[in-house]
């Protein structure tokens, strides 16, 4: 079972993929990955006032595709994995800060939140002494905090500079995990499938009128640059991205079942947006 | 003035302490120039440096190298810098050691980012030190300290909190990390145990005295001196160990109830301090203050011959005795 697998270690390493593999199973192992995030970051005030950590399903699910696609996976990757889960979470909650007025309890729990999470994802990997996965965390953070604070600045970007920026914030801490435990070749899979979703959920909002800051600063540099309608414009980039990501998924070795999953994940969250 | 007497202080330092200031500069360096501008406009607005300080003088019981002390001692102020500007979020603040704060200067989201950002440098910087027994104890005090400030904002214009309250929440504010520069300082240096636990009981001690002394400046000292209003912490909801003597004054029990709704006028904020300043209560809390300098000094005598030994006492002294 996909819960025992988790807790033998000696199974999971073992494990040769025969168990069958539907949504259910990778949506559990999901939930189990999303509870032990809780469960190492549950701080009571927190809790009260500021809800469960944020965690995105899809970076968990990217996170865990080299243990469902049966490479090899151990107690350290999925130590890291939390961690990584956990580093997600810290800088999602530090993205709910008001920009004028955090003086409200929620508010200063939120940027205590975030901290709190912070030193969590270290003090884990300090105790098991993973310095390498603790260096390359710490860098995804820097590079991340320098892509985000780009919609601050007076500079002008070029459209493509923003979806680097965006292709940053959604993957960079997991290609981190990637790259140091040699889980390269889902590489281009999870970082077109994560800003896909990225895209698609900032087209839902331009639509709803609630463009985010960092859509109005492609809008600027899509004026000056582009003779197209914008929402034209984002809309033919999903698709040829959603094309690209569907020629990687025909060539992948990936799991046949992975595959389906990832395409109904497309598939369904094309119809929720 | 009280800058360079500590400066004289750690003349022995200097050196080194210099090497660390291009480092902290170095560290803060970013591809971006609003994260550059947000990060060394904290760096250039000063700071005593005394927990890169403390990892140095605690190293020198041990293999002493600056070239590996570095990568502890400048994490520790980093973490330190890190804190504050979050902190200045959390607490509306404007000025911060007479400057402009980043959030006032820029805005909240770019004071988070900036912060993150200086964790993040903090973190990959001591990841040159293999040591994991150095990350375990940096990585406790990060998360010590989140605790702290969480049980702070819960404490806020709570009257009915008690000494032992305050001083839980101090150890974890401040002494955590003054007791942790000494420890990793004698960690990295490869110190011997023994001598190891008596620099973090050394550290713990005079944070302890470093932050009722900083909760005393907040009432005795001027506006100018502190770089922001006099009486701040208690205008926040934070009630220190001056108050904490005091708290059953009517007009003090008055002044809390105002401030918690955030009514309090300039002429009242005065003549609090002036209640404050008169009353028994500095005098008591520097005492208590004085008790924990003490036992700091008697961490150093049991420590071995060394020359930074007699830093150390003077360094503690002057924590106990500064007026900035």
């Amino acid at each position: 079972m996909p819960g025992d697998c988790m807790k033998c270690r000696k199974q999971c390493l073992k494990w040769n993929g025969v168990i069958p593999m539907d949504t259910t199973y990778i949506e559990n192992q999901i939930e189990q990955l999303k509870k032990a995030i809780y469960r190492q970051v549950e701080h009571r005030t927190l809790v009260k006032y500021t809800g469960d950590p944020l965690v995105d399903e899809n970076q968990l699910f990217y996170l865990l595709l080299p243990l469902l696609n049966g490479d090899h996976w151990d107690e350290e990757n999925y130590e890291g994995v939390i961690a990584v889960g956990i580093v997600e979470a810290s800088l999602a909650e530090h993205s709910y800060i008001d920009e004028h007025d955090a003086t409200s309890k929620v508010q200063q729990l939120t940027v205590l939140s975030g901290d709190y999470y912070s030193g969590r994802f270290y003090e884990i990997l300090a105790n098991s002494g993973n310095i390498s996965l603790i260096r390359e965390l710490s860098e995804s953070v820097i590079l991340r905090s320098e892509h985000e604070i780009r919609i601050y600045e007076p500079n002008r970007y070029a459209i493509d500079d923003w979806l680097e920026t965006l292709t940053i914030i959604e993957t960079e801490c997991i290609s981190r995990f990637y790259q140091l435990y040699n889980y390269n070749h889902y590489l281009y899979i999870m970082k077109k499938h994560l800003l896909i979703l990225r895209l698609q959920n900032e087209l839902l909002n331009y639509r709803e009128g609630n463009s985010s800051l960092l859509l109005q600063k492609m809008m600027e540099s899509f004026q000056r640059s582009e003779d197209m309608n914008f929402e034209h414009y984002l809309q033919n980039k999903i698709d040829g991205l959603v094309h690209q990501l569907r020629e990687l998924l025909r060539t992948s070795s990936m799991k046949s079942e992975l595959k389906r999953y990832i395409e109904e994940r497309l598939i369904r969250e094309s119809k929720e947006r | 003035m009280e800058k360079m007497k500590l400066q004289k202080l750690y003349s022995d330092f200097k050196p080194d302490i210099d090497i660390i200031e291009n480092e902290l500069e170095k560290a803060l360096q970013s591809t971006s120039h609003l994260l550059n501008d947000a990060s060394l406009h904290l760096l250039h607005a000063g700071g005593k440096r005394i927990r890169p300080l403390f990892v140095l003088m605690s190293a020198k019981f041990g293999n002493y190298s600056i070239d590996r002390m570095k990568y502890a001692a400048v994490p520790l102020e980093l973490i330190h810098m890190g804190s504050l500007v979050h902190d200045d979020v959390i607490d509306h603040s404007n000025m911060r050691r007479g400057r402009p704060t980043v959030r006032s200067q820029w805005n909240n989201r770019v004071a988070m980012l900036t912060g993150s950002f200086i964790f993040g440098r903090a973190i990959q910087y001591v990841t040159h030190i293999e040591n994991p027994k150095a990350h375990q104890i940096l990585a406790r005090t990060m998360v010590e300290i989140c605790k702290g400030e969480i049980i702070q904002i819960e404490d806020k214009f709570r009257i009915n909190q008690n000494l032992k309250d305050y001083f839980r929440r101090i150890k974890r504010k401040t002494a955590l990390l003054i007791e942790s520069s000494c420890e990793v300082g004698a960690v990295v240096a490869e110190a011997d145990p023994e001598v190891t636990k008596r620099l973090k009981r050394f550290g713990y001690y005079v944070g302890m005295s470093y932050q009722i002394v900083d909760d005393v400046l907040d009432f005795t000292s001027t506006d100018k001196q502190l770089g922001k209003p006099a009486g701040s912490d208690l205008l926040q909801g934070n009630i220190t160990l001056p108050i904490l003597l005091m708290k059953n004054h009517p007009k003090i029990l008055r002044f809390i109830e105002r401030a918690s709704k955030g009514i309090v006028t300039e002429q009242e904020r005065l003549e609090m301090l002036q209640i404050v300043r008169k009353s028994d209560s500095i005098k008591q809390a520097l005492k208590i203050s004085d008790q924990y300098l003490e036992k700091a000094m008697k961490e150093v005598e049991r420590l071995p011959d060394n020359p930074t030994k007699k830093r150390l006492k003077e360094i503690a002294l002057f924590i106990g005795k500064r007026k900035f």
